[in-house]
């Protein structure tokens, strides 16, 4: 007979299974419910601070919805229509493409490259780490201050290093030129911290074995590096590549506090636009369609990720 | 309290012990008990009016620095007064974070029961309900009237024949010069105040004689980078001395006067130009220019007047002169209005009219932080014409210039971000003022074709 873990019973033992089975189905039912229970908690918090407001959302996203209230009319298609057709919907897309690009490059890149300069077995490692991580841990509020400071066109430390070599440096944060560029290099100072710690203790999981092999087969240290230790990070290195774009793309708090989207619009990210819209703009109808079409893009971003990840699995 | 432990605090965290001992099932309960009293509390910090009781006013504002200092004091003194209710003020952040909680309070119906807004926001505010009207019998009761304000803040403090807003000062933009310098300067005159300039070629010649005298070399600081209600002041302050308007008609186009708009905004150019001031200040540094006496004159609200007097820079302020014309100036108004409150207490309404006329009639103390009062028996008593440098640009109140009333202008709106956002390039020299001026016109007119959300 089948018990209810879906086994096999052995013959002869059937009545006493049977028994043993009632047993294991109340405590197994009791454990069940006690689990829902614990869970209760977590699953009312998602519920009605995540599933809801995205239904809601979706909902407001076709009704002219105020942020005071009123105009809750069903409007049809006309937000998603107006947003397809809106250029500073698609500037701002832009932008955080734009961004997402010239950050994740580096705080994929030089994490890895600082994490293989700590690794090397440099004295004060723990200085190093702490060096580098401990920007992370500063708040977006704290940083865009201080980098504000920093690249005033006046009294800035930048500027003001610059021009003791006789370079007159530009207004940072507010020549179009330069402003995305001032936003990224303070991302990369802030955030590379998380990434070069996830590289370090992935680094610190490659056997010594491999390069002592290596070592006897007379590869150099670049062979090494590029034989052994990409390869071994390769899968830090997809697991770095996503969490950082999920990140950049979702990027609102440095730039709402540095540049405020400015100027003329040209670090504004479609989340500063969406905040803008909805919140100072009040049209919190209108925001949610624009809210629905980021969510659909990074949707596509994240397929995009599964399916190129499947496809290593397989390979692998 | 709840984890309070017995004796000499020799229980092992976790451990299990009678006598009210710190163990897991404890801090479980505790944390529960904990939760609860924290949802209980933050629901009564969100409830309604009904909650309180009725001699308890919420009061929301924008002030901060040494102006929410002041407001603060002004309130304790009425605090003091016999019957007054007990006013418990929340401060909010100035701009879109302020006006986001207060329209979203109103459109509960369940916000506070006074609040402080820009006299230029009231018409974006009115329309949609989210303020309720003032009653000026009860006004009278304590002693204010109609006839109290200059008619200019009175018409704005109106929205549809409704008094929606009862203004407490108008802050105008206004100059600040250096009393040192402009003396070194031989530009000032027999009065001690700064010799009048009434044409663009003597304002800027005065303005040279102050950079020649300034450490910085500059006459004027102006922060504009980065701040589009800043540039806006400046624009709207030259652009009206020249005559423009600006109409915000909903469903059609922006009206104003191209001809004066490249004009103003080349004024305003020649004034940054790298001779007479800086080309290329943020707000914090054109402040910290003239704080340190490094420059001759700024251009800024009154509200930085506190700001220098801690500093200790020997200043003196006048009106923007009126080298166009009128020495007209932009302005705005804090004005107290009522959220809307879905079923609001005849009596805490009362009380929050007492505690407003009180403000009002005491609001010569408001004028120490450099606003001008709106409340005229305030303006016109000795006591505000011996208040040094305030009275020196009293006269502002009859050469107000407020934002074009739509729901999208008026302090920190959006009107302001996006002028900002485009004519910064102006400013910065990258494009023509044209160029920068029609970007900003398109993104208004995409506005004004919108219906009105609030």
């Amino acid at each position: 007979m089948t018990t209810a873990d879906g086994l096999v019973a052995p013959p002869g033992v059937t009545e006493k299974a049977d028994t043993l089975s009632a047993g294991r189905v109340r405590r197994r039912r009791a454990e069940n419910l006690r689990g829902w229970l614990y869970c209760t908690p977590f699953l009312a918090a998602f519920g009605l601070f995540l599933i809801w407001p995205t239904v809601y959302g979706l909902w407001m996203s076709f009704t002219g919805t105020s942020l005071a209230g009123t105009n809750t009319q069903f409007v049809g298609l006309a937000n998603w229509r107006e947003a397809l057709g809106d250029p500073q919907v698609w500037s701002s897309l832009g932008n955080t493409a734009w961004f997402t690009l010239l950050s994740t490059i580096p705080l994929v890149a030089i994490a890895m490259l600082l994490a293989v300069l700590v690794n090397l077995g440099l004295p004060g490692q723990w200085f190093w780490r702490l060096s580098f991580f401990m920007p992370f841990l500063l708040a977006s509020t704290v940083v865009s201050q201080f980098w504000n400071w920093m690249y005033n066109p006046q009294l800035g430390l930048i500027n003001t290093f610059l021009g003791w070599f006789g370079i007159a440096g530009p207004a940072w944060l507010q020549d179009p030129n330069t402003a995305m560029i001032a936003v990224v290099i303070t991302t990369v100072w802030w955030t590379i911290g998380f990434n070069f710690l996830l590289y370090l203790a992935a680094l610190q999981n490659i056997p010594d074995q491999l390069y002592e092999a290596a070592s006897l087969d007379g590869a150099g240290g670049w062979r090494k590096f590029l034989s052994i230790t990409l390869p071994q990070l390769a899968p830090t290195t997809v697991l770095v590549l996503v969490l950082q774009l999920l990140a950049s793309l979702k990027v609102f708090d440095q730039i709402y506090q540095m540049t405020a989207g400015g100027p003329g619009g040209t670090t504004r990210p479609v989340l500063l636009y969406i905040y803008e819209v909805g919140f100072t703009g009040y049209r919190l109808g209108y925001a949610s369609a624009i809210s629905y079409i980021f969510f659909f893009l990074i949707i596509i971003v994240s397929i995009a990720y599964m399916v190129i990840s499947s496809r290593r699995s397989v390979k692998a | 309290m709840i984890f309070e432990t017995r004796g000499s605090g020799q229980h092992r965290p976790g451990a299990s012990s009678p006598g009210g001992s710190l163990n897991r099932r404890s801090l479980l309960q505790g944390a529960g008990a904990l939760g609860a009293a924290g949802s209980l509390a933050a629901l009564s910090g969100c409830a309604g009016a009904a909650a309180r009781p009725v001699d308890e006013l919420a009061f929301w504002h924008l002030l901060s620095g040494p102006d929410g200092v002041t407001m603060g004091e002004m309130l304790d003194g009425y605090m003091a007064t016999e019957g007054a209710a007990s006013v418990q003020q929340t401060v909010l952040a100035w701009g879109a974070p302020y006006y986001t909680k207060l329209a979203m309070a109103s459109a509960g119906g369940r916000a506070p029961d006074l609040a402080v807004m820009h006299a230029a926001r009231v018409p974006g505010y009115a329309p949609g309900g989210l303020l309720d009207e003032w009653d000026l019998d009860l006004f009278a009761e304590f002693g204010v009237h109609q006839e109290d304000f200059p008619e200019l803040i009175w018409d704005k403090m109106v929205v549809d024949g409704a008094l929606t807003a009862i203004a407490l000062d108008s802050h105008p933009f206004v100059l600040y010069y250096n009393t040192e310098i402009a003396e070194a300067a031989g530009v000032l005159g027999s009065d001690g105040l700064l010799m009048p300039t009434d044409t663009p070629e003597d304002f800027r010649a005065l303005a040279l004689e102050l950079g020649a005298n300034a450490p910085s070399g500059y006459g004027l600081s102006f922060g504009y980078l980065g701040d589009g209600s800043n540039q806006w002041r400046m624009f709207s302050t030259y652009y009206a001395q020249l005559g423009g308007t600006i109409e915000l008609p909903v469903g059609e186009k922006m009206v104003y006067q191209e001809e004066l708009v490249v004009e103003a905004a080349e004024w305003i150019l020649s004034l940054i130009d790298g001779e007479v001031g800086n080309p290329g200040h943020d707000g914090g540094t054109a402040i910290s220019e003239f704080a340190t006496g490094g420059s001759g004159a700024f251009y800024g609200g009154v509200w930085e007047s506190g700001n220098y007097r801690n500093q200790g820079v020997p200043f003196d302020m006048t009106m923007i002169p009126g080298v166009f014309g009128e020495p007209v100036a932009y302005a705005d108004s804090h004005s107290f209005v009522l959220p809307h409150q879905s079923s609001p207490d005849p009596e805490r309404r009362r009380g929050v009219h007492a505690a407003v006329a009180y403000l009002l009639q005491n609001s010569i103390q408001w004028a120490a932080a450099g606003h001008i009062p709106a409340y005229s028996p305030v303006l016109e008593d000795p006591a505000y014409g011996e208040l040094v440098p305030q009275s020196h640009y009293a006269d502002a109140v009859d050469h107000l210039i407020y934002d074009p009333p739509a729901w999208f202008s008026g302090s920190g709106s959006d009107f302001h971000t996006y002028f900002g956002n485009d004519m910064q390039n102006v400013w910065a020299r990258r494009v023509d003022p044209l160029e920068g001026w029609n970007a900003f016109v398109e993104r208004i007119n995409a506005l004004l074709l919108k219906t009105p959300p609030m």
